[in-house]
């Protein structure tokens, strides 16, 4: 599915990724931890097509396709979806516009019929039932006025209706209480399965309590430091980074 | 000889002697600094020739008003003109010679009153001139003590691209206690130069509500003077500038606070793409005496190519020691961020741009409520940005 190898890349003259490694197969969950600065928003945001990254070295192979040479719609078109860790506000653009918008675009490159507005309606209630939110939430504008926890739910049902076929959650947890966790990775699981695969960036284990991993990988100064499964993330609640470093 | 040298000879009148010895006003004119007054200079200018009838829609034709509408409350008269409605169009004459020459080849102002207490609805369309010809008007708005006007101008949109000048000036008094809300809708054809100066007087708790958008034209200058002249007088100027090709557009907007607890508010936008050039220029003041006064400004600018131009300049003048103020001017293009967000979800990078396009527009359209030239507004603003048929498409299908 998914094969990074050698992955170098950097904002103006400062590196941030100094040759990542990884492969991800179809229907694995992959959680990448590690302190702040390590790389972990960097990596999320360059698989999605953020061009504010200058890849230097390496490749990205995506469905035996070039993942790099792809515009941020067309990952979206092939099933890339990258859950921001700051959802973005957009005065003036209702929710609602931008899901349908999304929805239709992503289905016609995928060959289906667009969805009818009817059709539409159905399935973005039922998707908001799953997520536990009201349906006023798609007539507010795109995250304006949102609490941090509303936030992350509304990109969690943008998920649900995309149906990608790689996930990316770039700390999908941060600034959620417990009950939104718990929502928020419920809603995560229901999309588990199949060729589906999942990278879930993150700083805590509280959240892989609920989406247990296939593999966990440390990422510290650029690189995959190391890699193991749930009980890696065990480890480094319990001995933290820097108790992993030293030993 | 300008270009309307001939028409003022012919007029062999004082007013016409005494505004080409003005002269039209240049690129050293600091208010027009940035307007391409060449085009009144260099063009050889014909008089508009009698109005034609136009179907039964009430407007302006030539600088005159055609199919006057009859309306409980409403009078419409050619004249007379109070003492100090001629002292006001006098001053506005000395302000430089195109409007001296305006006035000097417009015919007597046309007068609508509102009387006392009366609610009146008025759609007023500026039908386009005669070819090459230049039309010059005048009218007084008089709103009595707690009437209600609501004007909606919009404009004839033709096809035809031969130049045309129209030049139409407006007084408005609002009483005690009165109200008007003007929404001006501009869609004019591109070979129109358009220029209009309005005049506001507002009164002890009377309020004055203005929207202007500018889509149309070759040249489009307003000129809009507010004095709030009586406590808890209160104005709102909203506008949004969607200037592309070659276009000129201009708001230049005075607010002047002249006593004490009254209020303003002025929400502008300009999206200015291929080679147009937008000029905004909010000028808010606040006399020494007019404490408890509170102004605020937001302008916002957007290039959206590399050889569009804007400039705006927010100004505050301020004398009174008890006042609230506030004013934000912003330049830019569209936000990469936003812009990426909407990609990441599927969006192509065009359909990203009318999105947020229209959403920036919308922040000011908002302020119209649910009306129907809200809806031609919209629909024209959604006819003017490419890709603007996803948000059709997404408006129909949803918000019915």
């Amino acid at each position: 599915m998914l094969t990074i190898q050698n992955l170098h890349a950097r904002v103006g003259e400062t590196p941030i990724l100094k040759g990542i490694n990884l492969e991800v197969k179809a229907g694995e969950v992959h959680a990448i931890m590690g302190p702040n600065g390590s790389g972990k928003s960097t990596l999320s945001s360059i698989l999605a097509g953020r061009d504010e990254y200058e890849v230097t070295e390496g490749s990205v192979i995506y469905q035996d396709d070039n993942l790099l040479a792809l515009e941020p719609e067309e990952r979206a078109w092939r099933g890339v979806f990258l859950s921001f860790q700051y959802p973005v506000e957009i005065p003036g653009v209702k929710n609602i516009y931008l899901l349908k918008a999304a929805v239709n675009a992503v289905r016609t490159h995928r060959g289906l019929p667009e969805l009818k507005a009817g059709e539409f309606l159905r399935l973005v209630r039922e998707k908001l039932k799953v997520m536990q939110m009201d349906e006023a939430f798609l007539h507010r504008n795109v995250n304006e006025g949102f609490s941090g926890g509303e936030k992350k739910r509304n990109e969690i049902l943008q998920m649900q209706l995309l149906e990608p076929t790689l996930a990316i959650l770039d700390e999908t947890d941060s600034g959620l209480d417990v009950d939104a966790l718990r929502i928020v990775g419920e809603g995560v699981n229901l999309l588990r399965g199949g060729d589906r695969s999942i990278i879930l960036v993150t700083h805590y284990q509280r959240l892989l309590d609920i989406i247990k991993p296939d593999y966990v990988h440390v990422l510290a100064d650029g690189e995959i430091k190391l890699s193991g499964d749930f009980s890696l993330a065990q480890r480094l609640e319990k001995e933290g980074y820097e108790g992993i470093r030293a030993a | 000889m300008t270009g309307l040298d001939t028409l003022l000879e012919s007029r062999q009148s004082d007013a016409a002697r005494h505004a080409m010895a003005l002269g039209l006003p240049t690129k050293r004119t600091e208010a027009w600094k940035y307007v391409p007054t060449r085009v009144l200079a260099r063009t050889a200018w014909i008089e508009a020739s009698p109005h034609v009838q136009q179907a039964d829609t009430f407007g302006v034709s030539q600088g005159q008003f055609v199919n006057l509408p009859s309306t409980p409350g409403l009078t419409i008269t050619k004249g007379p003109l109070t003492d100090s409605e001629s002292a006001q169009l006098a001053r506005l004459r000395g302000r430089h010679g195109f409007q001296a020459a305006a006035q000097a080849l417009a015919d007597v102002p046309w007068v609508i009153t509102i009387e006392a207490g009366q609610q009146v609805r008025l759609d007023l369309t500026h039908f386009a001139n005669t070819a090459s010809s230049a039309a010059f008007g005048l009218c007084v708005i008089r709103v009595g003590a707690n009437a209600h006007l609501h004007l909606d101008e919009r404009f004839e949109e033709t096809t035809d691209t031969t130049k045309t000048l129209s030049e139409w000036t407006v007084l408005i008094t609002l009483a005690r206690d009165a109200q008007m809300d003007q929404v001006r809708m501009q869609t004019a054809g591109e070979g129109a130069h358009l220029f209009h100066t309005t005049h506001v007087t507002v009164d002890k708790n009377a309020q004055f509500r203005h929207f202007v958008t500018d889509f149309g034209a070759q040249l489009a200058r307003l000129d809009l003077t507010v004095d709030l002249v009586g406590p808890h007088a209160h104005t709102q100027c909203h506008g949004l500038l969607v200037t592309g090709g070659q276009q000129y557009h201009d708001i230049h907007l005075d607010v002047n606070h002249c006593v004490g607890h009254t209020t303003s508010a002025m929400t502008y936008r300009t999206m200015v793409d291929g080679q147009g050039e937008a000029t905004l220029n909010g000028r808010v003041y606040i006399a020494k005496d007019a404490q408890r006064s509170a102004t605020e400004q937001s302008i916002a600018n957007l290039l959206l190519s590399e050889r569009s131009r804007v400039n705006p300049k927010p100004e505050l003048e301020i004398y009174a020691d008890d006042v609230t103020a506030s004013h934000g001017c912003t330049v830019g293009s569209l936000n990469a961020t936003e812009l990426f967000y909407l990609r990441s979800r599927g969006l192509s990078a065009a359909d990203a741009r009318a999105l947020l396009q229209y959403a920036f527009a919308e922040r000011v359209i908002d302020v119209l409520g649910d009306t129907a030239i809200r809806t031609d507004i919209e629909r024209r603003l959604l006819g003017t940005l490419k890709h603007g048929d996803l948000i059709r498409e997404l408006q129909d299908s949803i918000d019915v």
